[in-house]
Parts: C-alpha cells; sequence; structure tokens
C-alpha cells in the first residue's frame, strides 16, 4: 500500500522516543500505549489492548462500522478477529465464574459416576434363556425332516 | 470481638481471565479524579480527530471507492508480516516450539507405529486375519 515505512509496525520500542512515536504511530495516548512484553515472539511494537470482546462496547454510540463496533483508525486488538460479536465474548457473567464452574462440574462428575457405576453393576429384572416352540426349531435350524427330532420340554408340570 | 467485615462484592465476584468484571463493581467507575478526567479529555481529542478525518473521506463528493483504513493495515502487516523479523529465538519461544510443533509430530509416530506392529505380530502368530484392502 501506499503507506510509508514508519507508518507500519516495527519492531520492540526501547527508547522512551521510540514509544512516543510508535504511540503516535498507533493514534493511542503516550500513557495507553503498552506494548506487549519482548518475549521474541513476534508481536514487536504492537500495542496491548485490554481483553475485551466487541460485545462489551456500547451498542448506542455511533460506531463508523456499527456491526464491529469499530471506528476508522482506532487501534485494532491483536486477536481482532477473535472479539468480533459472532465469536468470543467477554462480557460479564450474571453469575460468578467459579459458581459457574463448580456447578457445571459436580453436575458432570455426578452423571458420569453414574453411567460408571451402571456399567460396572448393571441391574434389571431376573431374566432366564429364551424358549424356542417346535423343539428348539428343529426344522428351521436344517433338521432333517426325515429323522425324528429330540424332544425338548420347557414346562414342568 | 467483632469478625472482619464481609468481603466486598467484588471479591465475591472474583475476578477472572475469561469474562471481565461488572461495571457497577469495577473500581475504575468510581474513579473521578482529574487525571482521569485529562486521560478522558486527551481519549475523546485522538477519537473526534479521527472522525473528521473519516467523516471527510466519507461525505467527500468525489469519495475514493475504497477508503482504507490504516488501523486495519497496521493490523494485517502485523500479524503477518511484521512476525518474522521481531522473532528472536530465546529459552520460551524454544520450548513452545518444540511442544507445539514437534511433540505432536513425536508422540503421533511412536503410537501409530506401535499399533500397526501389535497389528502386525497378531496377524503374523494367526490371531487375525489380515483385512482385504486395496487401497492401503
Amino acid at each position: 500500500s501506499e503507506m510509508s515505512k514508519d507508518m507500519m509496525p516495527g519492531p520492540y520500542p526501547r527508547t522512551p522516543e521510540e514509544r512516543a512515536a510508535a504511540a503516535k504511530k498507533y493514534n493511542m495516548r503516550v500513557e495507553d500505549y503498552q506494548p506487549y512484553p519482548d518475549d521474541g515472539l513476534g508481536y514487536g511494537d504492537y500495542p496491548m489492548l485490554p481483553n475485551k470482546s466487541q460485545y462489551e462496547r456500547d451498542p448506542w454510540y455511533q460506531w463508523d462500522q456499527p456491526d464491529m463496533r469499530h471506528n476508522w483508525g482506532e487501534p485494532m486488538h491483536w486477536d481482532f478477529d477473535m472479539y468480533i460479536r459472532n465469536r468470543v465474548d467477554t462480557s460479564p457473567t450474571v453469575v460468578p465464574w467459579h459458581t459457574m464452574s463448580k456447578h457445571f462440574f459436580i453436575f458432570l462428575s455426578t452423571m458420569l459416576i453414574m453411567f460408571v457405576l451402571g456399567e460396572i453393576y448393571p441391574s434389571y429384572r431376573p431374566v432366564g434363556p429364551k424358549q424356542y416352540p417346535f423343539n428348539d426349531l428343529y426344522l428351521e435350524r436344517g433338521g432333517d425332516p426325515n429323522k425324528k427330532p429330540p424332544t425338548v420340554i420347557h414346562y414342568e408340570i | 470481638m467483632a469478625s472482619a467485615p464481609p468481603p466486598s462484592a467484588a471479591k465475591l465476584y472474583r475476578p477472572n481471565q475469561y469474562v471481565s468484571l461488572p461495571a457497577e463493581l469495577d473500581p475504575d467507575t468510581y474513579d473521578t479524579s482529574p487525571e482521569k478526567l485529562r486521560a478522558e479529555a486527551e481519549r475523546l481529542a485522538i477519537r473526534s480527530r479521527l472522525k473528521r478525518q473519516y467523516q471527510l473521506q466519507l461525505n467527500n463528493p468525489n469519495r475514493p471507492a475504497v477508503i482504507e483504513n490504516p488501523a486495519l493495515i497496521r493490523w494485517v502487516f502485523a500479524k503477518s508480516q511484521n512476525v518474522y523479523p521481531t522473532f528472536r529465538p530465546t529459552p520460551k519461544t524454544s520450548f513452545l516450539g518444540a511442544v507445539y510443533g514437534l511433540a505432536p509430530l513425536i508422540f503421533w509416530f511412536f503410537v501409530l507405529k506401535s499399533d500397526r506392529d501389535r497389528k502386525e505380530k497378531h496377524i503374523q502368530e494367526g490371531k487375525v486375519k489380515r483385512p482385504f484392502s486395496v487401497f492401503f
């Protein structure tokens, strides 16, 4: 594009002048500008913005891009495409997170334990082997029609 | 003997890294110091300058077809082309690279190979018939 090299992101800023220049480049206040820690992971001088999703932004303000809730020229979060309104939402939850996770895991573990116990110790009404008529289906199972089949009696009187 | 005062609502909520604190529990909303007001005023100045630039371009009778957003261009550049120049091999990055790059490869190699060796041993011993498959 037609933007000059110093308008593009660069390496991690070391001196305060570099920090001020980078803050001006990204349209941020010098106090607000906080680059990612210099771990060599590849962030460079890109600012570290708070991890808030676009859901949390005011829906009634006249954004330049209302669906993204983003203004022209405003520095975008590194994970901007994750925080759009179709995806990750970091709005505050009504119930605290630890309560939610506790309830969920208690329920899940109870159900799983009950299922496992049901597999190890199955319980059902007493059953016996299945009884077939016609001498245990002698002819249907390929018995010789000329021979007398062995008598099978399933009852007792 | 008085007990400790009840924990604040923010402590009961226990802020975590996944969701943000509700505005009512965040002490930042109740902070009305002049520094905060000045910071807000400066931010407003920057925001209105950018808005003015954008609106001038938008309502221009000879508006260009695409109003390019320098923030978007910078974001794309930072994510795609600025990663390699700013990457540096440190103990943390080499460890992460080994964990994410090499470990799955080696793990699955050993799992699949041992599974296939076990099946081949069963077939040679005659326990399992070799399945007839044309493609692999």
